[in-house]
């Protein structure tokens, strides 16, 4: 069923799916979905409202087991490790595998523990100094240090939509993941903001892996290097972002990329 | 009526017909319009009387505590000169101080010495009107400044209270008749009697203070905020954090609902069958009166607390999960400063009820009449509204006023508690 398009296997894939099914009790909400996803590209998934695209993305750091009803099946691997081993620990794996959500979601607490706190739990830092220089470090590359580097100490949450959304990503990256998952990361900002979000896409991408969930096509085409398209809890097609908006194989491929539906 | 009303931008509106309006515009949609109003104004007055009529009945509550409570801080003194040099009244700075004061001051005939002075300051009649306690006054005044010894001093010490009752125009005749001549005399007055809130129960209402159940309470509660806060608090968070959602857990949910509403004079039963079986030396002791109150008081906090629990964004839960935080990290970095403020007005109001409990401690013998404050929480002791109960009792019309100084020093505690908890609240909230 699914289209892949030619030179999309991958031999030094950072993520490799395969046959990967997820139900939300009796419910299919992912039906057999493969994928290599590289680490020198981004890549974006795109489809309609609950095309299960969100749900194959939260599969990548096990944030589906919060879910009580959900189940996943298949093969995940991350540089070749099963992620649903018991060798691999959920809590290690998130801390590789960092995610960004939907709705900025910082701690209420102040923006510079915000930042300190993932290296904090994981014990990458130890003196105030190392915390300092990892909090400068994050939010310099999520494009927020000029912003924030006088009122380190206000909350997180008095910033605006933009800057919490930067400040989560700084967050993430604080730990230095190897993946990013970024889930619809601006669909609740403004178009100033988005622009700026998909700037730092731009410039963090090479450095880590990253995965996007998106429901603006435009945002697909201008970030990512790679698009997998969903359906029904499908993967339709899956190819180089600018053969999959130019040229389709797939009919529905087409059918959503020219607005006919979704 | 503007009927002729001006069409929308000289425009003719969109229904069809001879002089067609909308349907928002008709004079029938206007009269509901205006019905509308009218039932939102009647409802605010409706809403606003209820207001107005429970700040009036707890207007005249607290007046009437206050005006009756003022004179239960208050009592008849008479006023009595001791020369004690002359008195023969021996002591020093150390037999004065230590322990068995009191007694030797006995011995060497302070009672009698004290009756001596009245009777030369106030007349034989007067005198038998000295409350039989007052030379313990003397007695704790020579202890405080042992110096006194070598020299005079004039003492307010209170009368009996027939002659308190003459002072305030009740009793016999021939009482108001000699209160009213010491009265005039200068040498018998109400005076701000601050011994009420230091001493402990007494027979006489002259006598009297709250000191020894205000501790009572005070006890108890340490007591039943230390079992019944991390208790709730660690129920609350395992309901909601850990267990699984099934039959059983259902089961200790419908069960907590039902003994929050529970009657307390059940909890008194449970305490005296299980508590002072286990510990029957312990009776009228603060530890199981705050045990048998926890017991009341935890099923409150974990309601409350799983409420404030839920209440806290599944994104912040979320965001902890992903950058690596273990569930108990999540549960204890970033849900429960968030679900404090909310735990913490549980705890308030379930300490608050405990506080005012009476018929549980009943049960398990706390309305015992305690003449000493409790040294420790295994002492016999009472309990604020126990010690209300018991005065409201009482035959001496002496008592009255002093029950409602009584329930002025309780509600002054209660509103230091909520006090107290309103500002940890503050301090722990966080917006998000």
């Amino acid at each position: 069923m699914t289209v892949i398009h030619p030179n999309m296997a991958d031999e030094t894939a950072k993520i490799r799916a395969r046959d990967v099914c997820v139900y939300y009790g009796d419910k299919k909400a992912l039906d057999d979905v493969s994928i290599d996803i590289s680490p020198d590209y981004v890549t974006a998934f795109i489809g309609p409202s609950g095309c299960g695209k969100s749900t194959f993305l939260r599969c990548f750091n096990r944030m589906n087991d919060t879910i009580g009803a959900a189940r996943v099946t298949g093969l995940i691997e991350l540089e070749g490790e099963d992620i649903h081993s018991d060798k691999m620990d959920v809590v290690q794996l998130r801390a590789r595998v960092g995610m960004v959500f939907q709705k900025p979601n910082p701690f209420p607490k102040s923006i510079y523990e915000n930042i300190a706190y993932g290296p904090k739990i994981h014990g990458l830092a130890e003196k105030k100094a190392d915390f300092d220089v990892i909090v400068e470090r994050s939010l310099t590359r999520a494009g927020l240090w000029d912003e924030v580097k006088d009122r380190l100490d206000d909350s997180g949450t008095a910033l605006s939509g933009g800057q919490q959304q930067r400040l989560c990503i700084a967050r993430a990256i604080a730990v230095d993941p190897e993946v990013i998952l970024m889930d619809e990361p601006a669909s609740a900002l403004d178009p100033i903001a988005t622009a700026k979000i998909e700037e730092l896409i731009d410039e963090l991408s090479g450095g880590y892996a990253i995965v996007i969930v998106t429901h603006s096509m435009q945002q697909a085409a201008r970030v990512s290097q790679r698009t997998a398209f969903f359906h029904l809890g499908k993967m339709v097609e899956y190819g180089p972002t600018s053969e999959i908006f130019t040229n389709p194989i797939e009919e529905r491929t087409k059918d959503y990329i020219t607005g006919r539906y979704g | 009526m503007s009927s002729s009303a001006i069409p929308y931008g000289g425009q003719t509106p969109a229904t069809t017909g001879a002089n067609a309006l909308g349907p928002t515009r008709t004079p029938a949609f206007e009269k509901r319009l205006a019905q509308r109003y009218r039932a939102e104004r009647n409802f605010r007055l409706l809403g606003l009387s209820a207001v107005v009529f429970s700040v009036a009945m707890l207007v005249f509550l607290l007046g009437n505590m206050l005006i009756n409570g003022i004179g239960g801080f208050q009592r008849a003194e008479l006023t009595v000169t001791i020369n004690f040099p002359e008195s023969g009244v021996t002591g020093d700075a150390v037999s004065l101080t230590a322990p068995s004061a009191s007694q030797t001051l006995e011995m060497q005939g302070l009672p009698d010495i004290v009756t001596f002075y009245a009777e030369r300051d106030l007349g034989a009649a007067a005198a038998k009107q000295l409350s039989p306690d007052a030379w313990r006054d003397v007695a704790t005044a020579l202890a405080e400044d042992p110096a006194l010894i070598t020299r005079n001093k004039t003492f307010a010490l209170p009368a009996s209270s027939a002659l308190a009752s003459g002072l305030e125009g009740e009793g016999a005749p021939e009482m108001q008749a000699l209160a009213a001549q010491l009265a005039k005399d200068g040498k018998l007055a109400k005076r701000w009697d601050w011994g009420f809130l230091a001493r402990s129960d007494a027979t006489s209402p002259q006598a009297v203070g709250i000191w020894g159940a205000l501790k009572g309470s005070i006890l108890t509660m340490l007591v039943t905020l230390a079992l019944a806060f991390p208790i709730g608090v660690l129920s609350a968070l395992y309901l909601e954090e850990y267990a699984p959602r099934n039959r059983w857990t259902d089961l200790i949910e419908v069960s907590i609902n039902n003994l929050a509403a529970v009657p307390s004079i059940i909890f008194g039963l449970l305490g005296l069958a299980i508590f002072l079986t286990l510990f029957p030396n312990l009776r009228s002791a603060p530890l199981i009166g705050g045990m048998t109150l926890a017991l009341m008081t935890m099923p409150v906090i974990v309601i409350s607390g799983r409420n404030a629990i839920k209440a806290v964004p599944p994104s912040i839960r979320d965001g902890a999960l992903a950058i690596g935080a273990s569930p108990v990290q999540v549960v204890f970095h970033h849900v429960l400063p968030l679900a404090l403020p909310g735990m913490l007005t549980g705890t308030i109001i379930g300490m608050a009820r405990a506080l005012g409990e009476t018929a549980p401690l009943l049960l398990i013998g706390m309305r015992a009449f305690v003449a000493t404050p409790p040294d420790g929480f295994t002492s016999p002791a009472t309990v604020l509204p126990m010690q209300i109960f018991l005065w409201s009792d009482e035959i001496d019309r002496g008592f009255v006023e002093r029950t409602s100084a009584a329930i002025i020093v309780l509600l002054v505690f209660l509103l230091a508690m909520n006090g107290l908890a309103i500002y940890l609240r503050n301090k722990f909230e966080k917006r998000w």
